[in-house]
């Protein structure tokens, strides 16, 4: 079976970082990651990392479910890493025929994929800690560009109805004997597969349109949402906020 | 009684060139329950597609106005269209916010959105799954939820694409009952289908199209018509079928029943009018009648 891409799978437990008001979680943690990512020192910014992670187990989500995700994420960041260690111009430390690893590269790649890591594991208590369709409201009415919100919205609420239409045609194709070889055959069947899987997209968005405007769409979907700030969340926001701003204070006064 | 939708010699052609509906004309009335069958491909949703205005064709009259003249508004208040797949009717995040969508974009206020997608979940009794995501419901609950969707709008003219299609027996009937209620209530129901069995209870009226409309009239008159049927590969509901086999074996019918419901109050009266008894025999003609009856429902 495919499995569905979930993020919001622990949205039902019970934290802190759950009752957090979603607009006040979104700003605070938004504010957070670009604070960490701008850091231009590396010992702060692994600060923020460990401050990233204190937030994560805050939020009760489970490790190893967070460390199948960041597995892919660090691979790319890893490339990066090697590739900045290589060419970085700076002090030689190793020499391997043309190749330098540099003091300077070394710093700037742990740097970069220290920020980047962190950034990558906020997401999790972030949006992790409540179901998409808050996530999505939360946006709505922070003012984010509709047309952005509504893409959101589609994505999430269709991205299941593709995973089992695309389920359904793979299972089809290996009831008719496929199997999956590194041949060109079987790039090609899975090549057509894909364009299909498009074609019923296109049919099927014209049709959801229809149902749309059946109903009285006129671009601007409005949606019902009631949050309320507590005490609590103006004191966490508040809290989090303070963290980003004294990761850079520690920069200026070093 | 008002006429709810009108539609005078509607012709449609497909971007590719074939033809969907040629001279078509529909009358429906106010507080009618009318159904619309034909064989796949007859041209059934592109006709209910007319009705709402998504293909806009001034042939098409919402009650006696042009539908080319309305606005979409007017139209929304006026025509509901349940679509045949609900992943295609349902497109926001949780079922809340689905049944949601219509009330909205009408402009009510947040209280009276709220009263309607209550009732319109109860009504089809999925109030207790509101806050779910439609990835997270059956096939039965997302059928439900695609009519709740519809019924918050509180539209005069309800129109179904299949409301019965791929349903377990249990689900059907419920969708089933509340079309019915529905109508009792006064709302003008319009349904494509192919439940046949169905049909006796969801319809007073019934429109043989395909392409351009073949008849019109009661379940009976239509079902009693042996080369409308074989002509456009119809059938007949179970029920029908058993009384004429029933006819062959000496049973007096006259009007054949087309629901439990008839069949149960035409045996009561035959028991009480023949002295306590059903007599049934096999004569001479008997193997003959069968034969032919077979026949007749073995055409395809």
């Amino acid at each position: 079976m495919i499995e569905y891409p979930e993020i919001d799978r622990y949205a039902s437990l019970d934290s802190i970082l759950h009752s957090f008001d979603p607009r006040a979680k979104i700003i605070a943690f938004l504010f957070l990651i670009f604070s960490i990512v701008l850091v231009p020192d590396l010992k702060i910014a692994f600060i923020g990392f460990l401050f990233s992670i204190f937030l994560l187990v805050l939020s009760k989500i489970p490790f190893s479910f967070v460390l199948r995700y960041l597995k892919w994420v660090t691979m790319f960041i890893l490339s990066f890493f090697i590739i900045l260690a290589f060419t970085f111009p700076g002090k030689e430390l190793v020499n391997f025929y043309f190749f330098n690893i540099t003091e300077e590269g070394l710093y700037t790649g742990a740097l970069i994929s220290i920020r980047a890591i962190s950034a990558v594991v906020l997401i999790f208590p972030m949006v992790g800690t409540m179901r998409f369709d808050t996530t999505i409201k939360a946006l709505y009415m922070l003012k984010v560009p509709s047309p952005l919100v509504q893409m959101l919205m589609f994505t999430y609420r269709y991205i299941f109805v593709f995973a089992d239409e695309f389920q359904r045609m793979w299972t089809a194709m290996e009831s008719k004997g496929f199997k999956l070889k590194t041949s060109l055959y079987s790039f090609a069947t899975i090549g057509k597969a894909m364009g299909m899987l498009f074609v019923r997209s296109y049919e099927r968005a014209e049709r959801v349109y229809q149902a749309m405007v059946s109903r009285g769409y006129t671009g601007n979907p409005k949606t019902l949402a009631e949050f309320k700030m507590h005490i609590k969340d103006y004191f966490l926001a508040t809290l989090v906020i303070t963290f980003a701003v004294l990761l850079h204070i520690f920069c200026l006064v070093k | 009684m008002r006429e709810a939708i009108v539609v005078r010699n509607l012709n449609y052609v497909y971007p590719d060139g074939t033809k969907a509906l040629k001279n078509v004309s529909i009358v429906i009335r106010e507080g009618e329950k009318v159904a619309i069958v034909g064989p796949n491909g007859a041209g059934k949703t592109t006709l209910l597609l007319h009705f709402n205005g998504i293909l806009r064709n001034n042939s098409v009259e919402i009650f006696g106005k042009k539908i080319g003249e309305m606005r979409r508004e007017e139209i929304v208040r006026n025509v509901g269209i349940v679509f045949q797949d609900p992943d295609d009717q349902l497109f926001m995040p949780t079922l809340f916010d689905d049944v949601a969508f219509g009330p909205i974009n009408l402009g009510l206020d947040e209280k009276e959105v709220k009263r309607r997608v209550e009732r319109a979940l109860s009504l089809v009794g999925l109030l207790s799954s509101k806050d779910k995501c439609p990835h997270h419901l059956s096939f039965g609950e997302k059928k439900k939820a695609s009519l709740a969707a519809v019924l918050s709008i509180e539209p005069k003219i309800l129109v179904l694409d299949e409301p019965t299609a791929n349903l377990d027996p249990k689900s059907r009937a419920e969708l089933i009952r509340v079309i019915k209620e529905l109508n009792e209530s006064g709302i003008t129901i319009v349904i494509a289908t192919h439940d046949i069995n169905a049909l006796p209870e969801i319809a007073d009226r019934v429109y043989v199209l395909n392409k351009r409309v073949i008849a019109e009239g009661s379940p009976r008159k239509i079902f009693s018509d042996t080369n409308l049927l074989r002509e456009n590969n119809l059938e007949v509901p179970e029920i029908f079928k058993l009384f004429e086999v029933l006819q062959c074996f000496g049973y007096n019918c006259e009007e054949l029943p087309l629901s439990i419901d008839e069949a149960i109050e035409h045996l009561t009266r035959t028991v009480e009018t023949e002295g306590g008894h059903i007599h049934l025999h096999i004569h001479e003609h008997t193997h003959d009648d069968v034969r032919k009856l077979r026949k007749k429902y073995n055409h395809h």
